[in-house]
């Protein structure tokens, strides 16, 4: 009885499974009834049955659960089983999922090649042909297409950074499904950092052979992508094992892709000789989007739900969420799960009353006292200095771009944004927002606070 | 297992199931819950709502449901878990139905946060093989997530708020529940109860226990004058 799993051993995968084992139907129906319904729910639901040649092996998603219910529930589960399989079949409990291999079964039936001990399947439906491409993310898409028609070769590694939830992610596995496409046996392993941080920790508590077996496996894929490498910060020995790998991909040329929140130099906690190797290939960002392309991605995804979403509400809805791709979805969802649920049509007020308490809520969070203290934080002046009436260009410029974002992010008025700055008046806010517009364009200085002060505003 | 008492031991807890979870003004949190345990409709559902709306009875529901359809589920109190650290969370990915139920309890720290996104990436990579399915008291914006990450990921779910029930609608809560132990509330008796006692859904199901138990030891149905006795008595 005693549990057969290894950590390279995260899922099970076998073709003729009988789930739903009679036997284990009965226990599970009188361990019900022994247990509180908050035991059984967590502990005992998950664990998957397979019956097969005299054995019954339970799976439990993880490690954890595993050894949860070999302390607490295994005597009583061996006892139920010897009773209802009258004693002719062996137990055992390990870490698996008799689902994973369905999962893994991409759309035209064969089992993808992602089927490795690590790393996770590629969404099928992140792909080029659903990334919608506007200024804020040219660049790093057509970056991530040479990448994928040149693994190894074009640009490597490709280091993609911006904020979070502005479709990084979607380009990486963009890459990695043309790549499989353009070569159905290409080996592409998709990662988040943390996963690759646990796996590694758990290779090394296997042993050397464990740990032999994770450098060989990651060491032989064609393209390794992994995500939010910002989470790597402080883990020294993650760093190291990365480092090495890393290398070893590069100098064989198979491809590296990496995603992070902010640009390398930038990622506190990481290792110099990291950050300068991340720079080796292309570094290329992904900006928030611009109104135009959050209209585009709202009738895109509508487009893709098959709901016809009418052009005003696409405008209403991207001109109201201006944080990320990943707030701009949910709000659209909302919307259309609203409409399908009342079967209503989607009109402007549908949608107004559908996002009442999302747009509530975000009102809550950005005012006008709340715009002063992050520019005059970013600035590193004091909030009095804004409403003061000095006049020096060190206090100025915060100023202008202070009143700009708070006609941009709040619904106040000139006159209310104009007297909410030391009582000026509203010719003042409404030229600020001009000078603030033209220097976006000629100083890209500006441009980045500017475009750092909205996200960290809106996020 | 279960205590000595003969009246309960004759009778199964009710269980948390979609029947016996009075819809009210919540009907279409519901129907997505349903949706969820089917594997269908959004990979990632917020459910949020004040103590007592029925968070985790619905996110049970949805993994009772799916298990009767063969499809594997998991159901975690975060609150219980919390101080055990994010271990349980690691490979969930392929249990196509994941709960988490009281986020608040998690939220704000660091570890469990970092294996919240990677949960998150993982599912999202698997597409439609993976639904999670995360409970909270408050929205995805107002709740205290440090991880900017985590945040915008919480708002890409469908966010979905339980809104707690009106005064007919605990009594209806707590009549269906009767139901499902096989007993009879009368609509008097669930009105009386509403006036006299304390108010919120789980003190009321405790009472609705004790009623039961009563009701079964002295035979009697749950009369007005029968249910006054024993308030006055206790």
């Amino acid at each position: 009885m005693t549990p057969t799993h290894g950590p390279w051993r995260r899922t099970f995968r076998e073709d003729h499974l009988a789930v739903n084992s009679p036997v284990w139907k009965h226990c599970i129906s009188r361990l019900e009834g022994e247990l509180t319904e908050q035991q059984f729910n967590t502990w005992i639901r998950p664990l998957q049955a397979v019956e097969h040649r005299g054995t019954l092996r339970l799976l439990a998603p993880n490690r954890f659960v595993l050894d949860w219910v070999r302390d607490h529930f295994l005597d009583r589960i061996a006892e139920l089983v010897e009773q209802e399989g009258q004693g002719g079949l062996r137990l055992c409990l390990e870490v698996g999922s008799s689902t994973a291999a369905a999962a893994a079964r991409n759309g035209n039936g064969r089992i993808a090649r992602s089927e490795a001990p690590w790393g996770s399947a590629l969404n099928p439906d992140y792909t080029f042909e659903t990334f919608v491409e506007g200024r804020s993310n040219q660049l790093a898409r057509a970056a991530s297409i040479q990448v994928a028609e040149n693994p190894g070769r074009a640009y490597n590694p490709l280091f993609i950074y911006g904020g979070t939830g502005l479709g990084k992610t979607h380009l990486m596995h963009a890459v990695g499904n043309l790549m499989r496409r353009l070569d159905p046996d290409a080996r592409v392993v998709y990662l988040h950092s943390e996963r690759f941080v646990e796996d590694m920790i758990k290779a090394i508590q296997g042993g050397s052979e464990a740990i032999n077996r994770f450098k060989r496996f990651y060491r032989s894929v064609d393209a390794l992508l992994i995500d939010d490498i910002q989470f790597f910060a402080g883990k020294e020995r993650s760093q190291e094992e990365f480092f090495h790998t890393f290398n070893a991909l590069l100098e064989s040329q198979q491809q590296v892709i990496l995603t992070c929140d902010r640009y390398p130099k930038e990622v506190g906690g990481l290792e110099d000789r990291l950050k300068s190797r991340f720079g080796w290939g292309l570094t290329v960002a992904v900006e928030p989007p611009e109104l135009e392309t959050r209209v585009a991605i709202l009738m895109t995804k509508a487009q893709q739900a098959g709901v016809e979403l009418p052009h005003e509400v696409a405008f209403f809805i991207a001109k109201r969420i201006r944080s990320n791709i990943r707030d701009l979805e949910g709000a659209l969802k909302r919307v259309i799960a609203n409409a399908h649920f009342t079967g209503r049509p989607i009109t402007l007020d549908f949608a107004k009353e559908a996002l009442r308490d999302l747009l509530a809520l975000q009102d809550k969070l950005v005012t006008i006292e709340n715009i002063q203290r992050t520019v005059a934080e970013y600035y590193k002046i004091r909030v009095s200095d804004l409403t003061s009436a000095r006049r020096s260009r060190s206090i100025t410029r915060p100023r202008q771009l202070a009143m700009a974002l708070a006609k941009e992010l709040t619904s106040h008025s000139l006159p209310e944004i104009g007297q909410a700055f030391g009582g000026r008046d509203h010719t003042t806010v409404l030229h600020a927002c001009r000078k603030v517009r033209e220097l976006r364009e000629s100083d890209p200085r500006i441009a980045e606070d500017f475009s750092n002060l909205l996200r960290i505003l809106s996020s | 297992m279960l205590p000595p008492q003969l009246p309960l031991a004759l009778r199964l807890a009710p269980e948390a199931d979609f029947a016996t979870y009075w819809e009210g003004p919540n009907a279409q949190p519901v129907a997505a819950l349903r949706r969820a345990a089917r594997g269908e409709g959004e990979r990632l559902v917020y459910l949020h709502g004040p103590p007592g709306s029925g968070k985790s009875h619905l996110l049970q529901a949805a993994c009772r449901a799916a298990t009767e359809a063969g499809r594997g589920a998991l159901w975690l109190p975060l609150a219980e878990l919390a101080d055990g650290g994010p271990a349980v969370l690691a490979g969930l990915e392929t249990v196509p139905l994941v709960c988490l139920d009281g986020m608040e309890a998690v939220a704000g720290q660091a570890a469990w946060e970092r294996a919240l996104v990677a949960l998150a990436a993982a599912a999202a990579a698997q597409g439609a093989g993976a639904t999670l399915v995360l409970a909270a008291r408050a929205a995805p914006g107002a709740l205290p997530v440090a991880l900017p990450d985590l945040r915008s990921r919480l708002g890409w779910g469908l966010v979905l708020r339980l809104r707690p029930l009106d005064d007919a609608g605990r009594a209806a809560a707590l009549r269906l529940r009767a139901a499902a132990r096989g007993f009879e509330l009368p609509e008097e008796t669930a009105a009386y109860l509403l006036r006299r006692c304390p108010r919120d859904p789980a003190s009321l199901f405790a009472l609705l226990d004790r009623l039961d138990r009563a009701s079964l030891a002295a035979r009697r149905r749950l009369t007005i004058p029968f249910v006054r006795g024993l308030l006055e008595r206790a």
